[in-house]
């Protein structure tokens, strides 16, 4: 988790670095190569390196501390893929010490562009290097997950009494299982077109660039879920605690976790809508259908937080700026699913605006929603709300000043990856306003930076259950000692903790 | 309260169709005029959805915020809520999902006799515009960003592709892109309906000069067009490697 953070912060200045570059027409703060290089790392580092590891660390601590397990099932090798994890991130970032700089071909590193003809450097084949690591260890860490979650459950605590974000985790595990050994594919196939004489992507030898495009959306839009269905989990977690109320429609968000996954494993070709060889209609008809159970979500959270009594916490307030921006998200992405509109918006800051509200002021608002809810259970110490709630405010102004104009500058015509642009009427202010949006950001971090910091500093323990917490992370001491418990609470809900401290509120008992 | 749930619906729509949904361009093409219609109705269905979801998540906001140690009624579940929150959802993407797959047709459809065609060829970092039956081979760079001339309201076909690494061909102005991709023969229908030029760019990244790789479209009457044809088929020979015309 920690290691995910500090890349983090790496991503985070590149970005800065990106909108420095593109806040005029015309700025020559860095040149196109490394411009090209800036905004792969960024958005490599930002998926593999910060995103989905950061979910999988926090599943880590927290799945056997959910289900009354003293650790997970196999301690050992999850210390390995923690190491595979790290180098990985290591090798893509050594790239910039090598001759040709790192790899500069984008996050999804197309072929023919990502081939030896033409992307020559090192930085390349670090990056395929790199990602495989971290690609195994995902692979390695759903393993653990879903053994753990089958066999290490504490007795009483029956499936139907899992907290949301095991069960997220669960469906999320299944979908690297079934997406990452594509990834796996196609990086081992791209190594071998580049330096064992293949030509799977060559057309002039009777490869297909096509293929690539197939083999890596096939992985890489289950990825997407992968990293949106553990922070569905977190914000499940944190609204009933805050609304002081059960999660609402328990059984529905559980088959919504699962309707999105198995859904999300027949969209892949939406990103390939301009190609003109696929069908267009089919995976536009998944896509959509996707917005179902992802509504059913957000209707569940609507359904815990009315008639309840609302905390307004830090961690709420991100959970509360996450459904907001998730929306946005969530309705350019059906908009963007419909072929004539991608038609336009395709590979336009349309979209880079559209991804950004679900990554970032989806997935990054979960993360920090988590940080403030989950920090004095690691660490045993309370971070600041006053600060959190500066840290909230700067991080949801700044986030929707920099990517709310993204939209317009993409229907406009401003296409990414682009490290200057003309000055056409507006874009070079709209690009400002993105600029500033930008630095508002960053100075939200920087608070959250110096909470981190004090609170780490402080001599005050944090409670063992600061928030009336639900599930059983909550009944042990603050952080857990080893093997976590002394001591279970009998589980006849899915909130077993609550139920103990409130008898009188425990009637009903599901599963 | 009924009124200003009105007003703001009212002045929502003012909204979009003022500033022309998202600022798109008004669309130069026949094509264009059926994916600006698909951007109209998803924006508006947005705009609704985005009203009712924000309404309902900012209404327990202020509404139930806690005012005591009190616990609130402790329910979980309403089934017959639940079937119906999943229902409407999918009644709605349905109902997109027909539009937008008719639009789809109309735009992909390809003319059995159309009345010119240009091969197109992306590459790093430019275009070639070559119009089979003739000499007429225009050549850009980065530099020199060449320039397509088509006929208004007369359909030519593109046939796309690259001869390097992908790109993609994209006429901000026309609604439209399509990728060019080496072994890929891309063809689809251009109809313009208004005189004037019109910018185009790559928007696959490609490499290093991505950003420089753009093009323009020149849409000219008939007669315009044929004299634009004789005098390039005397220039040819001068300037096949000629860049911007």
């Amino acid at each position: 988790m920690c290691t995910s953070i500090f890349y983090f912060f790496l991503a985070g200045l590149l970005a800065l670095v990106i909108r420095a570059q593109l806040s005029q027409p015309g700025m020559m703060l860095v040149g196109p190569h490394q411009y090209a290089q800036i905004f792969t790392l960024h958005g490599t580092a930002m998926i593999f390196l910060f995103v989905v590891p950061f979910a999988l660390g926090l599943a880590n601590f927290l799945i056997p501390l959910q289900i009354g397990a003293p650790d997970m099932a196999f301690p050992r090798l999850n210390a390995f893929t923690y190491w595979l994890f790290f180098f990985g991130g290591i090798t893509i970032f050594s790239g910039v010490f090598v001759n040709g700089g790192a790899a500069a071909s984008g996050w999804f590193a197309y072929a023919p562009l990502s081939e030896i003809r033409i992307s020559t450097g090192e930085g390349q084949d670090l990056w395929i290097i790199g990602l495989l690591m971290t690609s195994i260890s995902g692979i390695l860490t759903a393993v653990n997950f879903i053994t753990t979650t089958f066999l290490y459950r504490a007795p009483g605590m029956t499936m139907w009494r899992l907290p949301i974000f095991v069960w997220e985790m669960v469906a999320t595990s299944l979908l690297i299982l079934m997406a990452f050994p594509s990834l796996a594919a196609v990086l081992a196939m791209l190594f071998i077109d580049r330096h064992l004489g293949g030509e799977f992507f060559t057309a002039s030898a009777g490869g297909n660039p096509v293929l690539y495009q197939h083999l890596f959306w096939f992985f890489g839009h289950p990825e997407v879920y992968i990293m949106i269905l553990p922070y569905f989990g977190v914000i499940s977690e944190i609204i009933p605690v805050f609304s002081r109320k059960p999660i609402f429609g328990y059984t529905g968000l559980v088959l919504s976790a699962f309707a999105i996954a198995g859904l999300s494993m027949g969209v892949w070709a939406h990103h390939m809508f301009t190609t003109g060889v696929v069908t267009n209609g089919f995976f536009a008809a998944i896509s959509f259908l996707i917005a179902v159970p992802t509504g059913v979500k957000f209707f569940n959270w609507v359904g815990t937080m009315w008639r309840g009594s609302i905390v307004f916490t830090t961690a709420m307030l991100f959970a509360i700026g996450f459904m907001l921006n998730f929306l946005i998200g969530g309705i350019t992405g059906v908009m963007v699913a419909s072929p004539p509109i991608d038609f336009q918006a395709e590979d336009s800051y349309f979209l880079v605006a559209h991804f950004h509200y679900v990554l970032g002021g989806g997935s990054l608002f979960a993360i920090f929603g988590a940080i403030y809810f989950w920090f004095p259970k690691v660490f045993g110490k309370m971070l600041s709300e006053r600060l959190g709630k500066w840290c909230f405010w700067l991080l949801f102004i700044g986030f929707n000043t920099t990517f709310f104009v993204m939209q317009f500058l993409g229907v406009m015509g401003m296409p990414r990856r682009v490290y200057t642009y003309a000055a056409l009427p507006g874009w070079g202010n709209l690009n400002l306003i993105a600029s500033i949006g930008s630095l508002i950001m960053a100075a939200g971090v920087l608070v959250f930076v110096w909470d981190i910091i004090t609170a780490s500093l402080s001599r005050k323990h944090a409670p063992d259950d600061p928030w009336g917490g639900y599930s059983l992370e909550w009944w042990t001491t603050s952080p857990p000692p080893e093997f976590n418990f002394v001591s279970l609470p009998p589980i006849r809900s899915e909130r077993p903790v609550f139920d103990a401290k409130h008898p009188e509120l425990a009637k009903e008992q599901p599963g | 309260m009924r009124s200003s749930r009105l007003s703001l619906s009212a002045g929502l729509l003012l909204a979009t169709s003022g500033c022309g949904v998202y600022a798109l361009p008004p669309g130069a093409t026949m094509q264009a005029q059926v994916l600006r219609q698909d951007w109209i109705v998803f924006t508006l269905a947005g705009l609704f959805v985005a009203v009712v979801v924000f309404g309902l998540i900012l209404i327990p906001l202020v509404v139930w915020r806690r005012r005591s140690d009190e616990y609130p009624p402790q329910f979980r579940r309403n089934t017959k809520l639940e079937i119906t929150y999943t229902i409407i959802p999918l009644l709605i993407v349905i109902v997109l999902f027909a539009i937008t797959y008719r639009n789809e047709v109309i735009v992909k459809h390809l003319s059995p006799r159309p009345a010119g065609t240009v091969e197109v060829t992306a590459f790093q970092w430019s275009w070639r515009f070559h119009y089979p039956g003739t000499t007429i081979n225009i050549v850009g760079t980065p530099q020199a960003p060449p320039q397509l001339v088509l006929p208004i309201d007369e359909t030519t076909r593109i046939n796309l592709t690259s001869s390097d690494v992908n790109h993609a061909f994209w006429i901000p102005g026309f609604l439209f892109k399509r990728d060019a991709i080496a072994g890929v023969k891309n063809s689809f229908d251009l109809r313009p309906t208004r005189v004037g030029v019109y910018l185009g760019r790559c928007a696959e990244f490609c490499g290093l000069d991505h950003a420089l790789m753009s093009f323009s479209v020149r849409v000219v009457s008939r007669a315009d067009y044929n004299r634009w044809l004789r005098a390039r088929r005397s220039s040819t020979i001068s300037s096949t490697k000629g860049g911007a015309s």
